[in-house]
């Protein structure tokens, strides 16, 4: 049960997801970074929305980590001259993303809470999937890899974080 | 004896007292230690130093993290991208330590 949810949620999130042979450097760029910047919109609009302190701590920081990655992969994406390439991928974050924030801008207080974290369970989870599945795999430039690398356990500790909150607002309930 | 000779005994005591001190201090110079904050760990995760020694560490990550002991012997406070926090060995002891921000990173300083 909790396995098809998981793949629905993926599914949701990144519907197109390319395969690790068909995707290029430049789209692999697109996807970082229009990956970190749709959790940057809705962390900025979430630490101003959240009632309850641990989720705005938890947007905060997503706005502060994502911000610092998306420094650092558009740096790498210049210093290898490569210009990040729009794709289905990339079109379905972006979309998913805004489709995300219109939805929380209808919930206030504990529902608000909720709705913000389980997204974020949900978002992280599919991310570290693509990463996984197609992001590392299909990157050709060793430095793109490395950074997809590096980054990896960001992700697994931004999601560790957030399903540590989702824990702690069920509880509250 | 004579005066002379008596005096460059002397000497030869204090270069002695003085070469041996130095011999002591040399054996008990303090350490400086390196962690580097990378990929959202602590490496090396555990670390052994003496009393007096330094650890430095270092976030090679491009977002702030901190180095906080669990029992409040020691805390870097946000510890911004590129930044370097350093902290001086005073008590033995094992001192667990987390990342306040992404509390999955662990570490363990032990001071002997």
């Amino acid at each position: 049960m909790k396995l098809s949810v998981l793949a629905l949620a993926s599914s949701l999130v990144l519907p197109a997801a390319a395969s690790a042979q068909s995707i290029n450097d430049a789209q692999i760029a697109s996807i970082v970074v229009t990956a970190n910047q749709v959790d940057i919109d809705a962390g900025n609009f979430a630490k101003t929305r959240a009632k309850n302190p641990q989720v705005k701590q938890f947007a905060q920081q997503m706005v502060t980590d994502h911000t610092g990655v998306n420094k650092q992969a558009t740096a790498l994406a210049a210093k290898l001259k490569v210009t990040p390439q729009d794709n289905p991928t990339s079109q379905s974050l972006k979309s998913g993303g805004d489709a995300n924030v219109a939805k929380l801008k209808t919930l206030k207080g504990a529902d608000f809470d909720k709705a913000y974290i389980d997204h974020e369970v949900d978002y992280h989870q599919a991310v570290l999937d693509a990463v996984d599945k197609t992001l590392i795999p299909g990157a050709k430039n060793d430095e793109l890899k490395a950074l997809l690398v590096k980054t990896r356990p960001a992700f697994v500790a931004h999601l560790e974080h957030a399903k540590h909150v989702q824990a702690e607002l069920s509880g509250k309930k | 004896m004579s005066g002379a000779l008596r005096l460059s005994l002397v000497i030869v005591a204090c270069v002695g007292l003085l070469a041996a001190g130095r011999a002591a201090t040399a054996s008990r110079t303090p350490a400086k230690q390196a962690v580097t904050v990378e990929a959202v760990a602590f490496q090396p995760a555990d670390l052994t130093v003496n009393v007096g020694d330094t650890v430095v560490w270092t976030n090679k990550d491009p977002f702030p993290h901190t180095v906080t002991s669990k029992n409040g012997a020691f805390d870097s406070k946000e510890l911004a991208a590129d930044k370097t926090w350093t902290y001086r060995a005073q008590k033995k002891g094992d001192y667990p330590y987390v990342c306040t921000l992404h509390p999955t990173m662990t570490g363990t300083l032990r001071v002997r």
